[in-house]
C-alpha cells in the first residue's frame, strides 16, 4: 500500500494531522532529505514524498494508491484529462490560497478582454484555461511560466493567474477567482475498488475536514464581449534586460561584476523585482531563468542571462523560437544527462535498456524530468523504443528507481545523485550560464547597447 | 455543423494489441467500400444541387472556436488543443473540432465572396471517454442566403442525400432559435440568462415556464405553447402565430421562417414535429435549426446561423447548413 505526501510548506501541517490520527511517518514532519519512510505500526504502508504537483499524477495512474495534496493540482490535472481514475475523497484541515486572475489596477476583466489579444501568464495552464473559457473570454494566449507568474503584468501581460497574495504582493489587482483552494486526501479509484486500504484509510479519514470550502471555480460568462482585432504596438525604445533569482543569481551577480556591470537592488543574497540602473534607458527585471528564453523570444527583452540548459530546453520545445545564445558566461557549471540507479550493474545506456526488456520486450521504459522535451528527445534519439516521458516538478532523485527507470538532471557535483544511490550514465549536455538574445539583432540604440553589453560580458568571462 | 455525439466504437473484430491510439478506429476494405458509397452519394448529390467540395485544414487557431462562440466552454474543454512547435507565443492551436467554422473563415477570407454552396467530407476531432474521438463528418454549408431562399433548399437536399444511400423514411424535428430568444428577451431575461433558460429548457424543466409566465403574465399561453407542446403539422405554427407576436416582440420573423421550412418538408413527404428547440448551440444558431432522424437515431442536423461570418471578423452574411456522421451514415445505409 503506498501513499504519496506533498513536501514544501504542505509537509508541517500534514505532518501535525497525520500525528494526530496516530500515522505516524517520522521524518516526515521534520524535512529530512530521503523521500522514503516507512509508518510506524503500520506494516505494508509505504510513504513517499513528493513535490504536491507531482502527486495527482502519481495517484491517477495508479503508482500510488492515497495521497494527499493540493485541489488546485488534482484539477488542473482533471480539468485537461478528464481521469477518473482519482477519487478526491475528503478536504482536510490544512490552510491553503485561492488562485486568482489578477492584473493592472483601475482595469475590469471584461474591459481587457474586449481590447484585444489576452497575454496570461500561469503556472497551471488548464486551470487558466478553464477560468478563460468559462468567461468567454474570445482570444487569449497562455504562457505557461515556471513561476512567479504575478512577475508578467502588466507589461508583459494583461494577466497573471497566481496566488492571491503573491499578486496582491505586486500591486496587481485581482478580477476573479480562478480555485478556492483547498488540501485533499485522494484516492486512485482502482486501488479503491480492488484492494483493502484500510490500514492506512481508516486514519487519514479521521484527519479533520477543512473548515472552508475549497474547488474549483465557475465564472460567471462576460457577455457581449467580442475578439477586437490585434492592434499593432508601436516599438519598444528602452533596453530590457531579464536577471535571474533563485541559485542562479549568484553567479550572475558574478558575471556582472567580472563585467564591471552593477544594478541596485540586485546583489547577492538581495533582489527587488526591477533593480536600477545608473545608465539611463535601461530596465532590468528579475525572473525565474527558465521563463527568460520565452520571454526573449516573444520581444519583452533584449538580454537575459539564464542557463544554457534552460535555452536548450525551451528551444526542443519550440525550435523556430527566434532565440539565440549571445555570450557564454562561463560559470554555473553542470552536467545535464540520464541517470539511473548505482545498484543496475550495466556500463551504457543500451545495457540498461536490454536489462529492463529482459523479460518483456515492450516493457514501457520511464522516463522522469522537468525538462520534458529534452527528455523526449533523449528517449526518441536513444531509440528507448516504448517509454513515458513523466512531467516532474521537483523531488526527483527519488523516482529512480521505483517509479521510472530514467531520470534526466543535472547536477553540478554528483554528490546527491549519489547520496540517492544514482548514476549518470549518459551526459546530455554541459550547462554555463549564458546571456541570451532575439536572432535578429535589434536595430539603433537597442542594439548598440546589446553589442556592448553582450561584449563586456565577454571580456568579464574571460572569452 | 455540430453534429450529435459520435457513435460508440464496435466491438473489435481483431485484438487489440495497444498498438492503435484510444477513440481512434481502422476502416478496412469493406468498411472502407461502404464509407466511400456513402461519401460517392453525397458528394454526387450535392453536387448537382450546386455544391462545390472545399477542404480545409486538420490544424486551425484555438482562438478561431473561442471567438466564435460555435462550441460551448464544455466542448471547448474537450477539444485537442496543444502548442505547436512555433507555439511560444502561447498561441494554442486545435484538431478541428468542427467543419463549419473553418468554413466560415474561408469564407471570410474571400474578397468578393457573394452567395457560395459549399460542401466537405473531413474528420472532426473531439474527446470523448469511450467513443470515436475521430469523426468523419459530411456536410454543406450555404453562406450569402436568406432563410426564405436556403433552409428550404437545405431541408430538401439532406432529404434527397439520405434518400439516396437507400434511407427514405425519415422524420424532421423542427425548431427556431429566434423564437425561444424572443421569448425570453420579452420576459426581461440578459443573454447569460437566456443561455441558462435555453438549457433549462432542453432538458425539459417545467418550472422554468412558471418562472417567465410570472415575468411576463401576459404572454404565459404562448411560451406554455411553445415550450410544453409539440406541433406536428403546420397548423401548429398557424396556432403560435396567434398566440406569440402579439406579446412577443420579435416572434414574427421566426414564426414565418418556420413556416417556410415545414412547407419544403411538406413538399418533400418528410413528416415533422416542431418543438421550442433542437440543438444545444444556442448562441450559435439564429433561425430555424433541424435533425433528421430514423428510429430516434440522428443521422443529419444543422440550422440557421447569420452572425457567424462577422464574429470571425468577415462581411456580414447569412448562411445555413447542416452535417453528418459519415460512418454512422454507412452503418444505416442501404
Amino acid at each position: 500500500m503506498r501513499v504519496a505526501l506533498p513536501r514544501g510548506d504542505l509537509r508541517s501541517p500534514v505532518d501535525a494531522h497525520l500525528r494526530g490520527v496516530d500515522f505516524v511517518v517520522e521524518g516526515y514532519g521534520s524535512g529530512a532529505r530521503t523521500y522514503r519512510f516507512e509508518v510506524e505500526r503500520r506494516e505494508g504502508v509505504e510513504v513517499r514524498v513528493f513535490s504536491d504537483e507531482d502527486i495527482p499524477i502519481q495517484v491517477a495512474i495508479g503508482n500510488y494508491d492515497l495521497g494527499i495534496a493540493s485541489r488546485q493540482w488534482v484539477d488542473d490535472l482533471l480539468v485537461k484529462h478528464r481521469l477518473d481514475s482519482v477519487v478526491p475523497l475528503r478536504q482536510i484541515d490544512v490552510p491553503s490560497e485561492p488562485l486568482v486572475a489578477a492584473g493592472q489596477p483601475g482595469r475590469t476583466l471584461a474591459e481587457i478582454a474586449a481590447s484585444g489579444i489576452v497575454r496570461v501568464a500561469t503556472e497551471v495552464p488548464n486551470l487558466a484555461s478553464h477560468f478563460l473559457l468559462h468567461a468567454r473570454v474570445p482570444d487569449y494566449r497562455l504562457y505557461e511560466v515556471w513561476a512567479q507568474a504575478e512577475a508578467w503584468p502588466p507589461l508583459d501581460a494583461e494577466l497573471a493567474v497566481a496566488p492571491r497574495s503573491a499578486v496582491e504582493k505586486e500591486g496587481l489587482e485581482v478580477y476573479g477567482t480562478v480555485h478556492h483552494g483547498g488540501v485533499w486526501l485522494i484516492a486512485n479509484r482502482e486501488a479503491l475498488s480492488t484492494r483493502d486500504l484500510s490500514a492506512a484509510l481508516e486514519p487519514l479519514l479521521r484527519i479533520p475536514l477543512a473548515r472552508e470550502q475549497g474547488g474549483l471555480v465557475q465564472p460567471e460568462a462576460l457577455t457581449g464581449v467580442q475578439r477586437a482585432q490585434p492592434r499593432a504596438v508601436a516599438e519598444r525604445e528602452s533596453f530590457r534586460l531579464a536577471v535571474p533569482d533563485g541559485h542562479a543569481q549568484r553567479h550572475t551577480v558574478a558575471a556582472l561584476a567580472d563585467a564591471g556591470i552593477a544594478f541596485d537592488g540586485y546583489e547577492e543574497g538581495r533582489a527587488v523585482r526591477t533593480p536600477t540602473s545608473d545608465m539611463p534607458g535601461i530596465e532590468v527585471k528579475v525572473m525565474r531563468p527558465q521563463d527568460m528564453p520565452r520571454a526573449v523570444a516573444l520581444g519583452y527583452f533584449d538580454l537575459a542571462l539564464t542557463g544554457r540548459d534552460w535555452l536548450r530546453a525551451f528551444t526542443a520545445t519550440f525550435p523556430a523560437a527566434p532565440v539565440v545564445e549571445l555570450c557564454d558566461l562561463k560559470r554555473s557549471n553542470y552536467r545535464l544527462g540520464a541517470v539511473i540507479t548505482e545498484d543496475l550493474a550495466v556500463d551504457s545506456i543500451e545495457e540498461a535498456i536490454a536489462y529492463w526488456r529482459r523479460n518483456d520486450p515492450e516493457f514501457p521504459i520511464r522516463v522522469a524530468s522537468e525538462y520534458v522535451a529534452l527528455a523526449d528527445e533523449y528517449a526518441r534519439s536513444r531509440h528507448l523504443g516504448k517509454y513515458r516521458v513523466i512531467p516532474i516538478s521537483g523531488a526527483s532523485e527519488g523516482f529512480v528507481p521505483e517509479d521510472a527507470e530514467i531520470l534526466v538532471e543535472g547536477t553540478e557535483t554528483g554528490a546527491t545523485l549519489k547520496a540517492n544511490r544514482l548514476r549518470m550514465i549518459d551526459v546530455i549536455m554541459e550547462s554555463t550560464n549564458c546571456a541570451i538574445g532575439a536572432a535578429v539583432r535589434p536595430s539603433g540604440r537597442r542594439g548598440e547597447l546589446r553589442d556592448n553589453f553582450v561584449r563586456r560580458l565577454a571580456a568579464g568571462a574571460g572569452a | 455543423m455540430p453534429v450529435e455525439p459520435p457513435a460508440q466504437l464496435e466491438e473489435a473484430t481483431v485484438p487489440d494489441r495497444g498498438l492503435r491510439s484510444h477513440g481512434m478506429r481502422d476502416l478496412g476494405p469493406e468498411e472502407m467500400q461502404r464509407f466511400r458509397a456513402v461519401e460517392r452519394t453525397f458528394l454526387d448529390v450535392t453536387a448537382s444541387a450546386g455544391y462545390r467540395e472545399v477542404r480545409m485544414p486538420t490544424i486551425e487557431p484555438l482562438h478561431l472556436y473561442t471567438s466564435a462562440g460555435t462550441l460551448s466552454p464544455r466542448a471547448l474543454d474537450r477539444v485537442y488543443s496543444f502548442l505547436d512547435w512555433d507555439g511560444w507565443s502561447g498561441e494554442r492551436v486545435v484538431l478541428r473540432p468542427d467543419a463549419t467554422v473553418a468554413v466560415a473563415r474561408w469564407y471570410g477570407d474571400q474578397t468578393t465572396p457573394g452567395a457560395q454552396r459549399l460542401s466537405y467530407v473531413q474528420p472532426v476531432y473531439r474527446f470523448t471517454p469511450e467513443g470515436d474521438r475521430e469523426v468523419w463528418q459530411c456536410g454543406v454549408e450555404f453562406f450569402g442566403a436568406a432563410a426564405s431562399t436556403a433552409d428550404g433548399e437545405l431541408l430538401t437536399l439532406a432529404r434527397n442525400f439520405l434518400a439516396g444511400i437507400g434511407i427514405a423514411e425519415v422524420e424532421c424535428e423542427l425548431a427556431h432559435a429566434g423564437l425561444a430568444r424572443a421569448a425570453f428577451a420579452a420576459a426581461g431575461l440578459d443573454v447569460a440568462e437566456q443561455l441558462a433558460a435555453y438549457d433549462r429548457m432542453l432538458e425539459g424543466d417545467t418550472s422554468l415556464i412558471d418562472e417567465l409566465a410570472a415575468r411576463l403574465p401576459q404572454g404565459a399561453a404562448a411560451m406554455r405553447l411553445l415550450a410544453e407542446v409539440d406541433g406536428s403539422t403546420a397548423g401548429y405554427i398557424g396556432n403560435l402565430r396567434a398566440a406569440m407576436p402579439s406579446v412577443i416582440p420579435g416572434a414574427e420573423g421566426p414564426l414565418a421562417e418556420l413556416e417556410s421550412a415545414a412547407k419544403a418538408l411538406d413538399a418533400a413527404g418528410v413528416p415533422y414535429r416542431v418543438l421550442s428547440g433542437t440543438a444545444r448551440n444556442f448562441e450559435y444558431y439564429t433561425g430555424v435549426t433541424f435533425r433528421l432522424h430514423v428510429g430516434g437515431q440522428t443521422l443529419i442536423a444543422g440550422g440557421r446561423y447569420d452572425q457567424l461570418s462577422q464574429t470571425l471578423g468577415g462581411s456580414p452574411a447569412p448562411a445555413c447548413g447542416w452535417g453528418a456522421d459519415l460512418l454512422r451514415l454507412t452503418g444505416v445505409a442501404s
